[in-house]
């Protein structure tokens, strides 16, 4: 196994980013989104017969290959899952987007004769407008909208983001109830505002 | 919603979640204490929440989601990048042209011969398949056999470094689709490439090689000659063959293969009837795709185009197009012959549908000329011709002009009499039919949650019990649409049924829907089956007008009661009204997604088997 070049950098830039250097972000972010989509692309080539998309072993393995392990203290783990949380998310976003905009106009449909692919080219759209929703959510409300980003598009489960988040799980869970709910009510337009 | 607003609101909603409805109310007086418009944000909320954990709202996680869009992306980077001036064996590539459904493609020069052709580079999903492979060098055989100037000639297919390429004759020019975007086309020129098309199809047909995919993307138009070349004979069987191996091996990520590059299927807009049910297609398919063609040149609109491919799909096999307008009402019939739905009723083969699009050319040629001549704008005179000659041409002409001014007239007369149709000569009131159209969606379900990607139902398939679905129904009329479901019969328990709709989760809880309209049941949610096997039917009810007997089921369809009908006497109704009206089976026909029900009558019914294991 090729090991990423800049392992070392890496883990320097996360325990700034950690210590409050915000410009440590804008270097390691195209970093770990460079590896996070190749891993995903890969692991989509490979295991397109029938196996779901494993967010967090995604996350996990671009942690070993992109994070010196020999210097690595836990927080850092929970700050690399927080960053690759958004960075997945933005990953998705930027191929939904690319979609909506590639499959759309044309007189004629593209098709393959299948409800089945009207529902996935669906997908693409939804989560636009999820991405948009969870904008406003965390403008007003920043814990529950990463409470969401962690959860829903880095794959991760209620007790690791309250690791992440530090806080209890109980607050997560209800963190997640309230966040969840609102995003239902903004996306089915059921809702005040 | 202002961030205090916000902060008031969960604060009182995330305790008010765990508490009973009696303890909530309470607390919600308490805390709410006379602001009716916090209150309703808190229960709007709290409904939402109730919504979103039964519907598992974002439940899952985003990547399995989106796994489908990264899948198109990986199949994309797979493809080798061939890059300018690189050799491939005797090719060097010149220029990239373009990509196909099948592959990218490149001018190139072969060495060997010293000629420019096309290559195409098949993409690896396609040449990594043996079977299809096989099947694909077969084809590619029959079709380099056919030496027609209107078939774009096949020089080699092979394999180089890996990757497997077609080389093709080279054509200058560009690709009808093109050509009609540019140009509003006179009818002569429509019949000239029409005419060059059924040529090359006629000369394909003979040699039993079915094109099925005829459209604007597969004719090019040679620059400097106008030329017509028609491109991709025999490929269109192995693309299909690919689309209904899917389908066999329908599993988890079949969805993301589906519209992957390279298995695009191309249009539904230029399928026949036959073709869009995926019933065997023979020559007559070609047919009405050129037929569908010509019409696009006439008037530049489809014939057949709706919202979605089913609606398109449902156009294709129920709706007649609108008429072509200001064309000869020859070319009219000519068309609709070649649109015909019913095969057997269609041009049987492109040789006829030629020769008549022939004469119609003939006798244009022949009326344009009479124009020309006798236009006095243009008095041509013929150099060398004796005055007395030139008179008896004249006469001849005019009298040509009489027949065909007669011809004229009787067509005008003939296509009036055909648009004022039936009710003023033959009045013969056209039989009571309805009609409805369905597909089913399944979702599967694992610990609660949905679990892999939705796939349509299509024929046989073992359903079980963690499969929820969703019904899409639609009709060409607007009508009153009633579903019950009907578990699995018990020897002791009378008949109950559960009002799947109308429904308070769609259509607006109104159970007249409209003309077209796809309607989803539930609409954002799925329908559910309790663990009992059998076979559940799911009844479906239509009609124009609303059915008095079941008028009284709305008011069981209600979340709380799970939709069940509670009332014995209600569920005697039902059943015995289903009795009664099922005796007449209607007639089906099932696509690869679709199935569409026709009853002769007022009122349809009929009833969706699902075996429940």
């Amino acid at each position: 196994m090729t090991q990423a070049p800049r392992q070392h950098e890496i883990t320097e830039l996360l325990a700034e980013w950690r210590d409050g250097n915000q410009s440590a972000l804008d270097e390691l972010y195209p970093l770990v989104y460079n590896e996070l989509h190749r891993l995903a692309r890969r692991y989509m080539s490979r295991e397109r017969k029938g196996h779901t998309l494993q967010t967090t072993a995604l996350i996990n393995e671009a942690y070993v290959r992109l994070v010196d392990q020999k210097n690595v203290q836990w927080a850092n783990r929970s700050h690399f899952f927080a960053i690759s949380a958004q960075i997945m998310r933005r990953i998705l976003i930027d191929h939904a987007r690319r979609h909506a905009y590639a499959k759309r106009g044309g007189g004629a449909q593209q098709v393959s004769l299948d409800e089945v692919a009207a529902v996935a080219s669906n997908c693409g759209r939804e989560l636009l407008r999820l991405d948009e929703a969870l904008k406003s959510l965390a403008e007003m409300d920043p814990r529950r909208g990463q409470v969401v980003e962690l959860r829903y598009f880095g794959g991760l489960n209620n007790e690791e983001i309250a690791g992440v988040l530090n806080v209890s799980e109980n607050t997560v869970t209800r963190d997640w109830n309230m966040a969840r709910a609102w995003l239902y009510q903004q996306l089915t337009g059921s809702g005040a505002n | 919603m202002t961030p205090e607003r916000w902060q008031q609101v969960s604060r009182i909603f995330k305790s008010a979640i765990d508490l009973d409805r009696d303890a909530r109310a309470a607390y919600l007086n308490a805390q709410c204490s006379g602001d009716a418009s916090l209150r309703a944000d808190v229960e709007k909320l709290i409904g939402s929440h109730q919504q979103a954990s039964d519907e598992n709202f974002i439940g899952g996680v985003a990547a399995e989601a989106g796994a489908k869009l990264l899948i198109d992306d990986a199949l994309e980077s797979q493809t080798p990048a061939i890059k300018k001036g690189q050799q491939l064996g005797s090719y060097l590539i010149l220029d990239p042209l373009g990509a196909g459904g099948m592959g990218e493609v490149y001018l190139a020069r072969d060495s060997r011969l010293d000629r420019t052709v096309a290559l195409k580079v098949l993409s690896p999903d396609i040449s990594q398949d043996k079977r299809r492979m096989q099947r694909f060098r077969q084809e590619a055989k029959v079709a380099s056999s056919l030496n027609q100037p209107n078939i774009l000639t096949i020089f080699e297919f092979g394999e180089i470094e890996g990757l497997t390429f077609l080389a093709t004759e080279f054509i200058d020019g560009e690709t009808l689709r093109d050509y009609l975007r540019g140009n509003r086309l006179k009818i002569s020129e429509i019949l000239d490439f029409a005419m060059q098309v059924l040529a090359a199809l006629d000369s394909a047909h003979e040699a039993r090689i079915v094109h099925r995919d005829i459209k604007p993307e597969n004719v090019m138009i040679r620059r400097r000659d106008r030329l017509v070349k028609v491109l991709d004979f025999g490929l269109a069987k192995v693309a299909e063959k690919k689309a209904s191996t899917m389908q066999a091996e329908e599993s988890e990520a079949a969805t993301a293969f589906k519209t992957a590059p390279g298995t695009v299927m191309g249009t539904v807009n230029y399928m026949s009837p036959e073709q869009a049910q995926a019933k065997a297609v023979d020559e007559r398919t070609d047919i009405w795709s050129t037929g569908v063609m010509i019409y696009e040149m006439v008037t530049g609109a489809m014939p057949f185009s709706g919202a979605t491919t089913s609606h398109t799909i449902v156009q294709i096999l129920e709706k007649e197009p609108a008429p072509l307008g200001n064309v000869p009402a020859e070319l009219q019939r000519i068309v609709s012959k070649a649109m015909t739905k019913d095969p057997d009723e269609r041009y049987q083969t492109a040789k006829d549908m030629l020769i008549d699009l022939r004469s119609l050319k003939k006798r244009l040629d022949v009326e344009a000329e009479i124009e020309r001549t006798s236009s006095p704008t243009t008095p041509a005179p013929v150099a060398g011709t004796e005055p007395g000659k030139r008179r008896v041409l004249l006469l001849a002409l005019i009298a040509m002009a009489v027949v065909t001014a007669s011809i004229l007239a009787f067509n005008v007369w003939r296509s009036s009499r055909s648009r004022t149709g039936s009710s003023v000569t033959t009045p013969v009131a056209p039989p009571v039919e309805r009609t409805l159209t369905y597909w089913v969606t399944v979702q599967k379900f694992k610990d609660g949650r949905p679990y892999q990607n939705p796939f349509p139902l299509a024929g046989e398939i073992n359903f079980e019990a963690s499969y929820h679905i969703r019904v899409h129904i639609r009709s060409p009329e607007a009508g009153y649409l009633y579903i019950f479901n009907e578990g699995p019969p018990t020897a002791s328990a009378p008949a109950e049924f559960v009002v799947v709709f109308p429904s308070t989760t769609a259509n607006n809880n109104s159970s007249l829907i409209s003309a077209g309209q796809v309607v989803p049941i539930p609409e954002k949610s799925w329908l559910e089956f309790d663990k009992q096997q059998g076979v559940e039917k799911l009844w479906l009810v239509f009609s124009t007008q609303a059915v008095a007997e079941l008028d009284g089921v709305r008011q069981f369809a209600s979340p709380q009661s799970k939709n069940l009908i509670t009332n014995v006497g209600q569920n005697k109704i039902v059943e015995n009204f289903l009795a009664t009206n099922s005796t007449i089976k209607p007639e089906l026909e099932k696509g690869a997604t679709l199935t569409t029900v026709k009853a002769q009558g007022n009122l349809l019914v009929y009833a969706i088997r699902l075996e429940h294991h």
